[in-house]
């Protein structure tokens, strides 16, 4: 069988993340973004302003939904009332797609707020492709999951996280969404080659590319959203950008979170990028940066939050 | 590999059906421990999990090359707390300003690991800390500092404005105008009922938070908070929260009309609240009415004559 590309799903173009900082610019001035991605649950249960400018944006350009509380690896039963509303929300914006992540927020009832990695088994495999069936029942579209950065793996995974994605893809017929700065990030933090991951994947189901910049301690990188994507993260995006033939490319930029024309002007490097071929001086470079080229190497004593840190606080008189 | 332990099962790994839901627990487990990753491996309930000494923390997870297991745990260890204090810190910003970063850290670590967050979404997360302020708050008489109720207060305040922002609002609305107050035959407004803007909230504080919050939101540095009850009608109008300051009798009709009581009943409830009001009624009630309205907080007005019967009052309205 032949698997349409991007599961049939729209080419959208070069998309930003909608962050409430950026509402008032958006609405007034109405940039030339092909377009926008929304945390879900930002909206989902907002009557007040969240709401209103989603609904006026979603008049105007395409709009993604790309959750963060799924929490399809959880061993706790699936949140039907959350599954609803997510449809309910989707159908509301007309939602492209809906994606979320390869991931579990929580269990016994608690939420950690945060994309926690799953062990690589078998038996993951199996809970995960049975929910995402379930999901994809309820919200009667295709699911598209991504690889989260991680700080840690398994003892007892089985199989590497291309192979966990790409036979969960296959057998639960969902689409991928790949983050190449996450690919990054999970590689350095885990002495992996970042090109033999992307290689690896199910490249007609990639439906969607995240961009992001991060900040590395040296060591280890943590996926902070707050800075430019750098250069071995684009050549990552190029050779998956030449594996899939091309997906929809969003850029997250999610704290010191600048003017909104840098972030827009961010995403549209991919283009550039895109057709700025390697040369042999250019190989790819996966020593991570070092602060004398201009890099954050952060404190490590200062606490630094990896994304998510998503909320939308109150506008008081 | 270590033993999974739970239920006794002793099974291989690969067909253990509770094999993640162990690991899961045992993960969050650890990196929600108040302590750190190694006290949170060590716990009674982790090894009730997984019976691992933080020595014994590779058998888990794994190192990479440039970093143990515990650094690589501590990562997400570290990362819980930040994240959620930094939440609380956007929710709860006049707060954080009045007893500073640390001692506010210090109110939000207690509360998460009191009532962590049961909700898929981050907005529900402050919901329950003005409660847990005041359960932590010393027992006994005079054992409770007088800023602890300034704290409380100003806790309670902010999450409202956050609850209010959020809530179905009047955007949209018609507004009620002077002409329509006018239009009321005056024998026909004792039996009349006017409809409040939602959401509304009508609050009573021992501290006027409302001018703390409003100044640490704008940038200017606060007055020190003298006790003084007050008391604000808490709505949204344009998308933005707004208080009015009222009067205690003010504050008693706002609140017998909330309930859905005709104008007369809502005069005499307030009356019996407040026998004292200081004020003449019958003089000042046509300017109240005028005024709220001009603010957005009366939204209708229906008498017996008109065609269509009185909206319904909104269920459980809420007090503070």
């Amino acid at each position: 069988m032949t698997i349409p590309e991007r599961l049939g799903l729209p080419h959208a173009g070069y998309g930003v993340g909608l962050r409430n900082v950026h509402f008032a610019h958006i609405l007034n001035h109405n940039p030339a973004v092909d377009w926008f991605e929304i945390i879900s649950e930002n909206y989902m249960d907002s009557h007040g302003p969240p709401r209103y400018v989603l609904d006026q944006i979603a008049e105007r350009y395409p709009v993604v939904m790309h959750g963060v509380s799924l929490s399809i690896g959880s061993s706790d039963p699936l949140d039907m009332d959350y599954l609803r509303k997510l449809r309910s929300l989707a159908d509301s914006v007309g939602s492209l797609w809906v994606s979320d992540h390869v991931c579990w927020t929580g269990i016994a009832g608690l939420n950690a707020h945060d994309l926690l990695p799953v062990p690589f088994t078998e038996a993951t495999l199996r809970h995960v492709i049975e929910r995402i069936r379930i999901v994809q029942d309820v919200l009667e579209r295709p699911l598209v999951l991504e690889n989260p950065s991680t700080y840690v793996t398994f003892a007892r995974s089985t199989m590497t996280e291309a192979e966990f994605l790409t036979r969960m893809a296959t057998e639960a017929d969902c689409g991928l969404l790949l983050d190449v700065n996450n690919v990054y990030v999970s590689s350095v933090n885990h002495d992996l080659d970042p090109q033999e991951f992307i290689r690896n994947l199910p490249h007609e189901r990639v439906v969607q590319f995240h961009l992001a910049g991060h900040t590395s301690y040296g060591t280890h990188c943590i996926d902070t959203h707050d800075s430019e994507v750098i250069d071995p993260v684009w050549d990552l995006y190029r050779l998956a950008h030449e594996l899939t033939g091309g997906a929809s490319t969003l850029l997250e930029w999610d704290a010191k979170i600048p003017p909104f024309p840098v972030v827009h002007q961010e995403v549209l490097k991919a283009v550039d990028r895109i057709n700025h071929r390697l040369t042999p001086a250019e190989t790819m470079d996966e020593t991570p940066p070092r602060p004398e080229n201009g890099f954050a190497r952060p404190d490590e004593g200062t606490a630094t939050v990896p994304q998510p840190a998503t909320m939308i606080s109150a506008e008081v008189e | 590999m270590p033993e999974l332990s739970a239920a006794g099962e002793s099974v291989e790994p690969q067909e253990n059906p509770r094999e993640l839901a162990i690991i899961q627990q045992w993960f969050q487990t650890v990196i929600m421990h108040p302590d750190g990753v190694t006290a949170g491996v060590d716990s009674a309930e982790a090894r009730q999990q997984i019976d691992i000494s933080p020595d014994e923390l590779e058998q888990v997870v794994t190192r990479s090359a440039a970093r143990s297991s515990l650094q690589r745990m501590e990562v997400y260890a570290n990362a819980y707390y930040a994240r959620l204090l930094e939440c609380m810190g956007n929710e709860f910003p006049a707060l954080q300003h009045a007893v500073g970063e640390e001692a506010f850290g210090g109110f939000a670590f207690g509360f998460l690991q009191q009532y962590p967050s049961s909700s898929y979404t981050l907005a529900e997360l402050g919901s329950r800390f003005p409660r847990y302020l005041k359960e932590s708050r010393p027992p006994g008489e005079g054992g409770s500092p007088w800023w602890m109720d300034f704290v409380i207060d100003l806790a309670t305040y902010e999450r409202a404005c956050s609850e209010v922002f959020d809530a179905p609002g009047p955007e949209g609305e018609p507004w009620l105008t002077a002409d329509n107050l006018a239009a009321v035959p005056p024998e026909q407004w004792s039996s009349a009922r006017l409809r409040l803007v939602q959401p509304l909230r009508l609050m009573t504080f021992d501290y006027p938070v409302h001018d703390y919050v409003t100044a640490v939101r704008q940038g200017r540095e606060p007055a020190a908070p003298v006790q003084a009850v007050t008391r604000l009608a808490v709505s949204r109008r344009d998308y933005i929260v707004r208080r009015n300051v009222v009067t205690e009798i003010q504050f008693e009709l706002l609140r017998a009309l909330q309930q859905g009581l005709r104008l007369g009943e809502a005069l005499e409830a307030a009356v019996t609240a407040v026998p004292d009001p200081q004020v003449d009624l019958a003089a000042e009630l046509g300017n109240w009415f005028r005024d709220w309205a001009a603010a957005g907080l009366i939204r209708g007005i229906s008498t017996d004559s008109d065609p269509e019967p009185p909206t319904e009052p909104a269920a459980a309205p809420k007090q503070d």
